[in-house]
């Protein structure tokens, strides 16, 4: 265990000042400063819309609206190609891989790492929406805004439905990133496959394709369940994350070149 | 006590032929080891196999007098390795850098300062490692390789890249953590001249098969015998003849006589054969091979 703690705080490290890092920023408050800039150079719109009991389930749905149908799958598979493939691009496996701990420790905290920095990247979104409509309310003078709660566990339940969806392209990136070391094969596959899964998001089958569970989430969310024939897709995005890890980690573990 | 012991190691890449063949390497406890061949010889290889980057495929490799695959952790915790170019996070400060390694290595936080004084990196401050030259960046891969105080260092062509200067330096370091600090060392070249100041024993490598393994002195010896002796005289043609009747093989090049290998002894002899039939020596040298010349010699047949 205490490897493993230690393995994490080495990868943590590496990834300061990374692309990956900078796009758990970005990504996580881009959308939430869109809205915050509409709040304080529309006043008019954002007080009318403060006044309305379901102000912060219609601020999540917008924030989620944008988020969840191409930025968080694109940004869940650039950023977990980019940590995966800081090893490549530096030319530390062979060194990474002679370092006295076992390559499952190396494998799984690589890959903890990812899921902590999509799990960060989920509480800035949430902060940064919370933000986007208080410091409108605060400039502003909205007394209306301070009457309306946060719906905390619905906000929640999104959140941790949306983290499902999207653990597939965590599996299925870390895969083909580790296998392959351009990285023009992780990210075209990436993209590839996410253009693919929005063609075929009403296609009968198209819940057989792991990128398409994000879109399926936030359609479900607004007019009951997308996915053809009631299939959960939750389940599916459970089991291809866990076939995708498990398979991953057995290629990782069997490679016959090791850096 | 042998450090690294390789039995009939043999690899191949796919189904093309073997990029060793049956290979067989003694690395003595406390020895520096010139591990030497031409590019493509098969060094990288074999220390890759050592290091357990390649899986292998046949043979045995011991290190620290027990196997490898069953002891790869306990193994590695006391070894330090560069092979082939640094492996640096060009986004990093070479602190960070270092400090990456030593979450791993778990070595005291002082040890980074350490590290980077020893190979003369400590000015580089809050410059990233991509900015660093060719140079700063082995020395790094080398403070890397050093930071957790390990026994052994395997070092695959450490001084490329590095300027006159910079090598010297290296070879001093190496030779300082060899002698002060009892670092058993296996240094890999294709130039035997960068690193015959500097080992103590040597193995060669051509073509996946080793060519000659033994310590230095041992070279040295096979230098010696294979020194080439000059005979300037006034007839040329009658001494090579005299000399093909006592069974001496000579030659004529550039109106000298050329003899290889031939004994003090023999030296004599053939002098006093030489003035007894009436021709005039007017000098005698012994050129001694230089070992690059044996290398070549080595690597050529």
């Amino acid at each position: 265990m205490m490897s493993f703690i230690h393995s994490f705080q080495s990868e943590w490290l590496k990834k300061k000042g990374t692309l990956a890092f900078w796009l758990v920023f970005v990504g996580g408050f881009f959308i939430p400063l869109i809205f915050l800039s509409r709040g304080i150079f529309y006043p008019q719109d954002f007080l009318a819309e403060a006044k309305s009991p379901q102000f912060w389930n219609v601020l999540l749905s917008r924030c989620w609206q944008f988020m969840a149908i191409l930025l968080l799958p694109l940004g869940v598979a650039l950023a977990t190609s980019l940590i995966t493939q800081l090893e490549f691009r530096n030319n530390t496996w062979k060194q990474l891989n002679t370092t006295p701990q076992s390559l499952s420790v190396i494998f799984w905290s690589k890959f903890a790492v990812i899921i902590v920095m999509l799990l960060q990247f989920f509480i800035l979104f949430h902060i940064g929406i919370y933000l986007s409509a208080l410091i409108p309310a605060i400039v502003h003078g909205s007394a209306e805004f301070y009457q309306r709660s946060v719906p905390f566990s619905s906000a929640l339940k999104t959140a941790s439905l949306y983290f499902l969806d999207c653990l597939p392209i965590v599996a299925i990136q870390y895969l083909v990133s580790l296998q392959f070391k351009n990285f023009l094969v992780p990210l075209s596959f990436g993209i590839g496959l996410l253009l693919a899964s929005m063609i075929a998001a009403q296609w009968q089958y198209g819940y057989t394709i792991p990128y398409t569970y994000c879109l399926y989430n936030f359609f479900t969310a607004r007019q009951g369940n997308l996915a053809p024939g009631g299939v959960n897709f939750h389940y599916w995005a459970a089991g291809y994350f866990i076939g995708g890890t498990l398979l991953s980690y057995f290629l990782y573990l069997n490679k016959k070149e090791k850096g | 006590m042998t450090t690294i012991q390789v039995r009939d190691v043999s690899h191949q890449f796919s189904n093309q032929e073997y990029v060793l063949d049956n290979i067989n390497l003694n690395v003595r406890e406390g020895s520096i080891y010139g591990f030497l061949g031409p590019n493509g010889a098969g060094k990288t290889t074999t220390l890759r196999l050592i290091l357990g980057l390649l899986k292998k495929q046949k043979g045995e490799i011991e290190i620290f007098g027990k196997p490898f695959d069953n002891h790869r952790i306990e193994i590695l915790s006391k070894i330090g390795s560069l092979i082939e170019s640094p492996s640096i996070y060009g986004h990093l400060t070479a602190v960070n850098n270092l400090k990456v390694w030593q979450k791993i290595y778990q070595s005291p936080d002082n040890r980074i300062g350490e590290v980077l004084e020893l190979v003369g990196l400590a000015h580089t401050k809050n410059k990233k490692a991509s900015q660093f030259s060719l140079g700063m960046k082995q020395r790094l891969g080398i403070a890397i390789a050093l930071l957790h105080s390990p026994s052994l260092l395997i070092l695959d062509e450490p001084t490329n890249g590095l300027d006159p200067s910079g090598i010297v330096e290296i070879r001093e370091l190496l030779k300082s953590l060899n002698q002060h600090h009892g670092i058993t060392i296996i240094i890999s070249s294709h130039l035997l001249g960068e690193i015959e100041k500097l080992v103590t024993d040597v193995g060669i490598i051509n073509k996946g098969k080793m060519l000659f393994e033994s310590s230095l002195a041992d070279l040295m010896k096979r230098q010696h015998q294979a020194s080439t002796i000059y005979f300037d005289t006034n007839d040329s043609a009658t001494a090579i003849k005299l000399m093909h009747q006592h069974k001496i093989e000579a030659q004529i090049e550039k109106e000298r006589i050329v003899v290889s290998q031939l004994s003090k002894q023999g030296i004599a002899q053939v002098n006093q054969t030489l003035v007894a039939n009436s021709i005039e020596v007017y000098g005698i040298r012994a050129v001694e091979n230089d070992l690059e010349s044996i290398f070549m010699n080595l690597t050529n047949n």
